[in-house]
């Protein structure tokens, strides 16, 4: 999942719709994000390659709308309803993810055994 | 002399009469301080002989005539506004208005940094004259003054940066920022300007024309720069004996509440003089800064008290007692006070914003009586709830709170969206690796075999399948972050990291198994102390490795001396003794959406 700088970024994705759970006012997806351009990459437990800056999913919460969608925890989330996530804040990433006119976020998440997957398939 | 010593008394004389008259002991302890400090730096300013002590001494006379006017116009004012009041007093028996004021609150700015756009002409065609300058600025509001820390600049500095962050405290939302930049000439030679103006005159006149310029403008006394001082009345302060530095104002602004964002921010400065001054600094026009506030509304629990909320489960209808607190934004409902000293998530929350709309009611048939409704609009629909009182006083109390609350959140804008951190300990100093003595220009030199780095690599690592790193990326390990972080605090806009964040990913090694270069990726030449690193390739039969050197060693380029790990320990000390803070492991955020 490693990228070069000015390279195309290839990415094997699984699509994750995620309806968003209503609790008194607030819209919870039921899982925590990590990461962005202005944090520390090193301390990413789930990113295989230590200077990946993207956002990643470092908790899901136990039958919350996230778990029963299919999102795992260490899964590098690359776009949101379209808006990319790869190169964003910690806290533009959040933004992206709460937006209260929205019930409904489409998530593209990469992840390790995706790739492995596949590679499997094609050898 | 002697007019100006007497016209001084009297304006103290005649202060210190008001503030008595006010009876604010507060204004007359601040009063007499500031005067006895502006003793203290006069006679400073008279005695000392080292150019750094006169610089400093010259800045908080500077700083204290300041504080003292505002003092003065401000005892002033609280004067003429008694006098107006006792006469409305006797002109009417007005009863009790009680009109609403917002709430006071916290104003904090930090970071605070001046770009400067030196022209090439004084890199290159210099005639030896360097000049230095020292500038500070200063912040008010109100009576509020604070002096950053002075900063010497030269041309060698692409921004001027004051490192301090101040908090002022009891400000209302209407609030006017003042931020006057001052700065001054420093000779190289400090005795020219204390010697007579005969001498100065012909020396300076045997001197180039720019620096025989500037020379005189040091040495001008007081009456004739006072035109340059900010406000006349500076010049019934200052003692005509003083000669030492003096200070001038270059730049002005003023910010107010809608210059509030929870991110570093752009804005405009207004300049005084031009080049002829011998103050004048080459600025672009902007400061940038981090203004953020924090009303008393968002800090502060507004009222709580315990409220019957009614919840609906089906058809039924139930009602549970809640503690209810309205802090900020929010009303938290938790299940008992305790809840609240120990910090635990409340049970239920209702939003109050801009938005919402309460109704109190009543003696309300439906419900229980003296209800409240508060209805907020969640995804394009209206969610109600009702909360009820104990009795119709409470009822009340708690209306006049969410009133004065909404009065407080409409005066302060902006800044009652999302509680603003205001950071009350010394700021982070900016990592700054490399030693201001390097100049801006003379670094940007990269030497062969070309300026890509990432090429260089493939190219002599290109077999060698074992080698993951090369040996200066140790360098590197502690520094991406605050390279990274140098950048962000340099850059208005947050978005520039990223640019800049892509230059300091390692390359791809396992694509340099072909032997063929590497695709041509970002060069590593960016501007200003970023540069100042360089590759230097070793040219011997064996080993192929880069050394890193930054230039404040002086060392020669093309040196042909072995591999030193040379500024490696003294770089990574120094990240060490500024990054610390950088990994903890607080730095990498967890957010549950």
């Amino acid at each position: 999942m490693a990228f070069v700088a000015g390279q195309p970024v290839t990415a094997v994705v699984q699509r994750i719709e995620i309806r968003k759970l209503r609790h008194g006012d607030n819209l919870i997806l039921g899982f925590s994000i990590g990461g962005g351009i202005d944090q520390d990459p090193a301390q990413n437990p789930y990113s295989e390659d230590k200077t990946d800056k993207g956002i990643y999913v470092t908790r899901v919460s136990e039958g919350g709308p996230a778990e029963v969608a299919g999102l795992q925890i260490g899964d590098k989330i690359m776009q949101v309803n379209g808006w990319d996530m790869t190169m964003v804040t910690h806290d533009q990433a959040r933004k992206r993810l709460t937006k209260k006119n929205e019930d409904v976020v489409r998530l593209l998440v990469t992840r390790k055994s995706l790739q492995q997957a596949i590679r499997q398939s094609l050898h | 002399m002697e007019r100006s010593r007497i016209m001084e008394d009297l304006n103290l004389i005649y202060i210190r009469q008001m503030a008595q008259s006010l009876q604010d002991t507060d204004f007359q302890k601040k009063i007499d301080h500031e005067v006895r400090m502006r003793e203290g730096a006069c006679k400073l300013l008279a005695a000392c002989t080292q150019r750094q002590q006169a610089l400093e001494a010259a800045k908080s006379l500077l700083t204290c005539n300041n504080r003292i006017m505002a003092y003065m116009s401000t005892v002033q004012r609280m004067k003429e506004a008694q006098l107006m009041q006792r006469k409305v007093r006797r002109s009417s028996d007005a009863g009790l208005l009680k009109d609403r004021s917002p709430c006071k609150g916290k104003v904090a700015i930090s970071d605070l940094r001046i770009p400067l756009m030196w022209k090439d002409t004084d890199y290159f065609k210099n005639r030896g004259d360097f000049h230095r300058y020292a500038v500070f600025a200063l912040l008010k509001i109100g009576c509020d003054i604070y002096d950053t820390d002075m900063v010497l600049v030269d041309c060698t500095m692409s921004d001027i940066c004051f490192e301090n962050a101040f908090v002022f405290s009891s400000v209302g939302p209407d609030f006017e920022m003042r931020m006057e930049l001052y700065s001054c000439c420093v000779e190289e030679d400090f005795s020219i300007s204390s010697a007579p103006r005969k001498l100065a005159s012909k020396l300076s006149s045997s001197m180039g024309r720019s620096a025989g310029k500037k020379v005189r403008g040091s040495v001008d006394g007081p009456g004739e720069s006072a035109m340059d001082n900010d406000g006349s009345s500076s010049l019934l302060f200052l003692p005509a004996a003083v000669t030492g530095p003096k200070y001038h104002l270059l730049a002005h602004t003023n910010l107010s509440l809608p210059a509030i964002h929870s991110s570093f921010w752009t804005h405009s400065l207004r300049t005084v003089g031009n080049e002829s001054c011998c103050f004048w600094l080459p600025l672009y026009g902007s400061v940038c800064c981090q203004l953020a506030a924090q009303p008393l509304c968002m800090t502060q629990q507004i009222i709580s008290s315990f409220l019957n909320l009614q919840q609906r489960v089906g058809e039924r209808q139930s009602w549970t007692r809640m503690f209810c607190v309205l802090l900020g934004t929010n009303l938290f409902c938790y299940y008992s006070p305790e809840e609240v000293e120990a910090k635990v998530d409340p049970a239920f929350t209702i939003a109050i914003n801009k938005e919402t709309r309460i109704r109190a009611m009543e003696k309300d048939t439906r419900t229980r009586g003296n209800s409240l409704t508060i209805t907020n609009l969640c995804a394009g629909e209206e969610v109600t709830h009702t909360l009820v009182a104990e009795s119709v006083e409470q009822m009340y109390q708690w209306m006049e709170a969410f009133w004065q609350h909404f009065c407080d959140m409409s005066a302060w804008k902006q800044c009652c969206e999302e509680l603003m951190k205001i950071e009350t300990a010394s700021p982070r100093k900016l990592p700054v690796p490399i030693s201001t003595g390097v100049s801006l220009y003379h670094q940007t030199a990269i030497d062969s075999p070309g300026d890509d780095v990432s090429v260089w690599l493939a190219q002599s690592v290109g077999g060698d399948a074992g080698l993951v790193c090369p040996p200066w990326y140790v360098l590197f390990e502690n520094s991406p972050k605050t390279v990274c972080r140098h950048v962000a605090a340099f850059s208005d806009d947050s978005a520039a990291v990223t640019s800049t964040a892509k230059t300091w990913d390692v390359p791809d090694f396992s694509k340099t198994d072909s032997g063929k270069p590497l695709p041509r990726g970002r060069t590593l030449s960016l501007d200003s102390k970023l540069t100042t690193v360089r590759c230097q390739e070793q040219r011997g039969d064996g080993g192929q490795v880069c050394t890193l050197s930054s230039d404040d060693s002086g060392e020669d380029i093309a040196s042909p001396s072995p591999i030193k790990p040379f500024p490696q320990p003294a770089l990574e000390q120094s990240h060490r003794r500024n990054v610390p803070s950088k990994l903890s492991p607080r730095n990498w955020l967890q957010t549950p959406v």
